[in-house]
């Protein structure tokens, strides 16, 4: 939710920009595209279809994410030359660092999950439980890299709730960079014309 | 009449191009962030014990 809404703003910031300067709006031109859809692919099935967990051995659920983060790190370096893409490659190194580091799942402590809607008292959680598409609760003193861990919350505004990572706020802050700002060097007209 | 028409099949193929150019970048862009990204709302059915 919070990553959607950095993205919403930076496109309407972006557009707002192009509305100012009297230019169209181009978005971002990736290589490589289909990459993303790759990398996506193997987290539906383990972070975001619940009903996965019966025929998904758990070694190969923990393994699924490193991986398709990995992949990610190659869509990212292939586009590193685009505006804001630096910072999310800084994110994604961050969280493949600490997910990598903790057995394939993002750690959150029992304290900070207690804290997110619906959340139980710490002392009722159980330590090595995934929560969530790709978090799994571990005491601070057992995770590795807690720094980067799932540990900051953001305040409670409108009703929602949600712990991230540093990570996280790399990504949210290049996504919004990539949407906002034109592509370096490309300047286009109202009709869409590029020129340099 | 045919330069009329070249010229506004010409501007449907263009903003066609650029719709669909913007589309696919966006659907990029969301999947990216929620494939990079790991916050957690505490949401989801997920709890699994290992």
């Amino acid at each position: 939710m919070i990553l959607l809404a950095a993205l919403l703003l930076g496109l309407l910031a972006g557009w707002g920009l192009a509305s100012w300067q009297r230019r169209a709006y181009r978005a971002p031109e990736f290589k490589s595209v289909w990459l993303v859809f790759a990398a996506f692919a193997p987290q539906v099935l383990v972070a975001y279809w619940p009903g996965a967990v019966e025929f998904v051995p758990p070694r190969m659920a923990a393994a699924t994410l490193p991986v398709s983060l990995t992949i990610f790190l190659v869509f990212v370096w292939l586009n590193r030359r685009l505006p804001g893409m630096f910072v999310v490659l800084a994110g994604l190194v961050l969280n493949l660092a600490v997910i990598t580091a903790n057995g394939g799942w993002m750690p959150i402590s029992p304290e900070t999950a207690s804290r997110l809607p619906g959340g139980s008292a710490p002392e009722a959680a159980a330590v090595g439980t995934r929560l969530g598409e790709k978090d799994v609760l571990l005491r601070p003193e057992d995770t590795r890299l807690e720094f980067l861990a799932d540990r900051n919350l953001i305040p409670d505004l409108f009703g929602y709730r949600a712990a991230f990572s540093i990570g996280d706020v790399f990504v949210a802050a290049g996504a919004f960079w990539l949407l906002a700002r034109p592509p370096v060097g490309v300047v286009t007209d109202r009709s869409g014309d590029a020129y340099n | 009449m045919n330069s009329k028409l070249s010229k506004l099949m010409l501007l449907t193929s263009r903003i066609n191009r650029q719709h669909l150019q913007l589309l696919v970048a966006i659907l990029a862009l969301v999947l990216m962030v929620l494939g990079i990204g790991a916050p957690s709302d505490g949401g989801g059915a997920t709890r699994i014990r290992f």
